[in-house]
């Protein structure tokens, strides 16, 4: 199975105290960046449905990992490279002049190109939480989509099965390959994901892998593709604009109160919600 | 009934002075994707320290409190480790942390030395005592590389540095710790070739364990008929399980865990009395053959700058982990007002960092933690030069294998003596709180002891400073030490900033000389009783010194880097701070060096001349 999993790097958000905004603009110098944390789900599950869990130095297919940014975003794909994809694509462009419609048009060219089975991405990326692109590419593509998977089983790698998590509990969908699939954080639960190489008995570590030293070295070695925006949508113009960012009202120290009673009271009359 | 411990990382480490120190000051990118180090980049740098990072918050940080409470305990007579310690360990090996800077030949990665101690700074904070096991088996393993016969390297090598077997060093017995030269476990060759092994050993770390599948002894013992004293000691392979000639395991080889130690601190190290040959079928091998019989010394020796540096970076590590959470702790716990108002009881409660001795207490620190590991990154990029040198530009080599001898008793000693009051500093920052179990800093001092006596006590490591470091070599060594420091003050005296304190800088390096000489003479005219009672303040001196050179040749760094950085980027403060700590240190340091070294002029023997009886009449 040929994966294609869309990354994105977001501001560490352990230091979202350090974001500063000058002039409508966020002021990106500085910043720490980290591979946004669903993305990192996407590329761990497309790690698990292309290898025997027992022995994962051998790839049974291709995880390609892509994103969008800036020279120095290379890092976030040699890092993605290091854990066991095979190949990276960057796609040309600074960090904040494109939004999620760009990205998904410009996904829709690269997947014509690459004629991957399946495109895994992150549910939403942490730092705008539009949610959208996974959505939108399987719209553009005309392909079928399920979107925050909570776990993944391969049949025979032709088709999915992948349970949704809804209130109340879960649905399963049968999505036919070629499709889009959008995955929440339960999929890097240890039997989350099933696939054809591995024993069905297998658990994997919670969470995504570790790079090991070894990978890390033999990342450099792995290619990685420079793509011009251009070359891949006509159209870059990003149809949102940010007009300006405010950092969130400091936090009001909270309030004692006497009794249960008083509670309901102001529960009732001055937060108004019971 | 014990409640579970609660398996919570506390650990956090500086990365940004990680990278600063590789890149900036120590500029390891000049040797980096040539020669010997060709296969590493930048990049990889980054990326390894960075992962390595996380690999140690993520796994060995959150044992870190469960191995303090739970210890280690003797189950029908094997050692069981703290819970989670066998899973870590198998995370750890597959993840390649141990094997960084191993040469490819034995399944390393190659990488500069610098790195890898950056790597043992942060498996050690994280985790100290669980770091023991795998260090010591590195240690035993790299005795074997240099020194075994091929059959040995064969079957040990790879295996021990691969984390399959564990691995120990026993040297020390009841009655021979730093007299090494008395030990009396013996060894009585067999017609067959092998050894027969007998006697006890004692604290030795990671005796006996449970996480991998063998663990191979290295015994120094006395081959029968061999000369009393050091040069009598052959250093034998013994492993707990023998084998075949492929590393198929077989019997139990007579080697018994007879007891555990029950210590300050580093509770999840199993620290062990092993008796070897109770049943007289304890069977070892000479490191290197027959040949190598009584150079167990010899050998040692060889290993001990890898295993001396290895100790000042615990205390490094661990001194580095109680800082930065003493600071966190600072910023946020509030208590009185702050000074302009100090009488007013309405006047609002301010976090202590803003009272000016929490704010000593703390720059105090932040200078020792980064001057150390410049210390420990001077040192260890002289080792990396020596490898990228080697067989093309030979006097260079030697040049840095000499600054490397040099400053191993200061990176041992020093590293482990501030370590530990770094931590003592860091409980004082917190109060009370930092007296409890629910702060990590009262664990950090705790296992922080230890790093100061073994491997040499650091008065054993002031006496090699003195004895044999500063005479090495006819004493170029020195003088090409000497000679860098002078090379920075008159460049940087007349600095438009730093030039004061580049000043005080030069002052110490004069005393320093001038205590040099008086050290000599000493020796020369045969006032030899004075060199002992004094090695200590020496090393104490030379290690300020360096310290204070280094901090201050980041604040040059860091003055030119302010020049150009963006007021907005974090590394303003980050330079800043630089700049702050060095001159704190100048200030509060430097000016001792020059004090102390009167002190050791004044030839004061009180020491030696006050009575036995005289010390106390109970
Ligand atoms: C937790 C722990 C782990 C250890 N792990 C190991 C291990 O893995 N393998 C191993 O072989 N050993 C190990 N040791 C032993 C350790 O190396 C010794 O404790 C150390 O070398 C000191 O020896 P000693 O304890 O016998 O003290 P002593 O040698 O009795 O020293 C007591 C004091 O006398 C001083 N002193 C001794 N001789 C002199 C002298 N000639 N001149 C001046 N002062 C002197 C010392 O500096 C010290 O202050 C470990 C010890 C501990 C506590």
């Amino acid at each position: 199975m040929k994966i294609l999993v869309p990354l994105k790097r977001v501001a560490d958000p352990d230091n979202a105290n350090k974001v500063k905004v000058n002039a409508g603009k966020l002021v990106t110098t500085g910043l720490e960046w980290k591979p946004n944390p669903f993305d990192e789900y996407a590329v761990e599950t497309a790690l698990r449905l292309t290898e025997n869990g027992t022995a994962t130095k051998t790839r049974q297919g291709e995880v390609v990992v892509v994103t969008f940014g800036p020279k120095d975003s290379e890092t976030t794909l040699r890092a993605m490279l290091g854990t066991g994809a095979d190949r990276a694509i960057r796609v040309d462009t600074g960090d904040d002049q494109i939004d999620g419609d760009v990205v998904a048009r410009a996904l829709k060219a690269l997947v014509e190109k690459e004629k991957p089975d399946l495109v895994l991405c992150g549910k939403q990326a942490v730092d705008g939480d539009s949610g959208q692109v996974g959505q939108q590419l399987a719209e553009y593509l005309g392909w079928p989509q399920a979107t925050f998977a909570g776990s993944i089983e391969s049949e025979g790698d032709k088709a999915l099965l992948v349970g949704r998590e809804v209130d109340g509990g879960t649905i399963k969908l049968r999505v036919e390959l070629p499709a889009v699939v959008s995955v929440d954080l339960r999929i890097v639960a240890p039997k989350s994901v099933k696939s054809v190489h591995t024993p069905a008995t297998h658990a994997y570590p919670e969470g995504v892998r570790f790079a090991a030293l070894m990978a890390i070295m033999a990342a450099k070695k792995k290619p990685l593709a420079e793509v011009k925006l251009a070359d891949l949508t006509s159209d870059a113009a990003p149809k949102i604009q940010y007009l300006d960012y405010e950092l969130p009202p400091a936090r009001k120290a909270g309030v004692k109160v006497k009794d249960v009673t008083e509670l309901v009271t102001r529960l009732k009359t001055e937060a108004k919600v019971v | 009934m014990t409640k579970p411990v609660q398996a919570i990382n506390r650990y956090k480490a500086d990365l940004r002075d990680m990278f600063f120190l590789l890149f900036e000051q120590f500029k390891l990118g000049e040797l980096l994707g040539k020669g010997p180090f060709e296969a590493w980049g930048e990049e990889e740098v980054r990326t390894s320290v960075t992962e390595g990072y996380r690999f140690v918050r993520e796994v060995l940080g959150p044992l870190n409190v469960v191995g303090d409470i739970e210890g280690c305990k003797i189950e029908n007579g094997r050692v069981i480790t703290p819970t989670g310690f066998k899973d870590a360990w198998e995370k750890l090996f597959a993840a390649g942390w141990k094997t960084m800077s191993i040469s490819p030949e034995f399944g390393g990665a190659g990488s500069p030395f610098s790195v890898q101690i950056m790597l043992e700074e942060l498996m050690s904070g994280a985790n100290a005592a669980f770091n023991m096991y795998p260090g010591l088996a590195y240690g035993a393993a790299e005795v074997v590389a240099h020194f075994g016969t091929p059959e040995q390297k064969k079957i040990y090598v790879e295996r021990m540095f691969g984390g399959k077997w564990g691995g120990t060093m026993c040297l020390t017995e009841p009655h021979a710790g730093s007299d090494v030269g008395s030990a009396k476990t013996s060894a009585r060759k067999n017609v067959d070739g092998s050894y027969s092994i007998k006697g006890t050993k004692i604290y030795i770390s990671g005796g006996d364990h449970d996480l991998a599948e063998n663990v191979v002894h290295l015994v120094l013992a006395r081959v029968d008929g061999a000369p009393a004293g050091t040069k009598g000691l052959t250093l034998f392979i013994v492993p707990r399980l023998r084998h075949d000639e492929n590393g198929v395991l077989g019997k139990v080889n007579d080697v018994a865990v007879t007891a555990l130690e029950h210590k300050m601190g580093i509770n999840g190290s199993a620290t062990c009395v092993l008796t070897f040959g109770d049943n007289d079928d304890c069977i070892g091998y000479p490191v290197g053959g027959d040949a190598k019989v009584n150079q167990g010394m010899p050998q040692m020796f060889v290993m001990m700058n890898a295993a001396r540096i290895s100790v000042g970076v615990q205390g490094l590590s661990v001194a580095s982990a109680a800082y930065l959470n003493a600071l966190e702790y600072a910023k946020e716990r509030k208590q009185g007002a702050s000074m302009t108002h100090w009488k007013d009881p309405t006047a609002p409660r301010v976090p202590i960092i803003e009272h000016a001795d929490v704010r000593r207490m703390l720059l105090d620190m932040k200078g020792k933690v980064e001057g150390i590991r410049a210390l420990a990154l001077k040192l260890t990029h002289h080792q990396d030069q020596v490898t990228f040198y080697k067989g093309t530009d030979d006097a260079k080599a030697a040049y840095n294998q000499g600054q490397v001898d040099l400053l191993v008793p200061l990176m041992k000693a020093y590293g482990s003596d501030q370590g530990f009051r770094v931590c003592e500093t860091a409980i004082q920052t917190y109060g009370g709180a930092g007296y409890t179990r629910d702060y990590p800093v009262e664990q950090y001092c705790r296992d922080a002891k230890i790093f100061s006596i073994y491997e040499g006590t650091n008065h054993i490591q002031s006496m090699d400073l003195v004895g044999r470091k500063l005479g090495q070599a006819g004493g170029a060594n020195f003088q090409a030490y000497m000679g860098d420091v002078q090379k920075f003050v008159a460049a940087n005296s007349e600095h438009a900033t730093l030039g004061a304190e580049v000043k005080r800088l030069g002052t110490a390096a004069e005393a320093l000389s001038g205590s040099a000489m008086r050290l000599l003479m000493w020796f020369q005219s045969g006032n030899v009783s004075m060199v002992p009672l004094s090695a200590n303040r020496f090393l104490e001196m030379m290690s300020e010194l360096t310290v204070g050179w280094l901090l201050l040749e980041q604040a040059v760094i860091a003055e030119t880097a302010l020049k150009s950085v963006d007021p907005q980027h974090p590394d303003t403060a980050f330079y800043q701070g630089k700049v702050q700590s060095a001159i704190f240190f100048a200030r509060n340091t430097l000016p001792g060096v020059a004090f102390k070294a009167e002190l050791l002029a004044m030839e004061d023997k009180s020491p030696a001349d006050i009575s036995d009886a005289a010390f106390a009449t109970v």
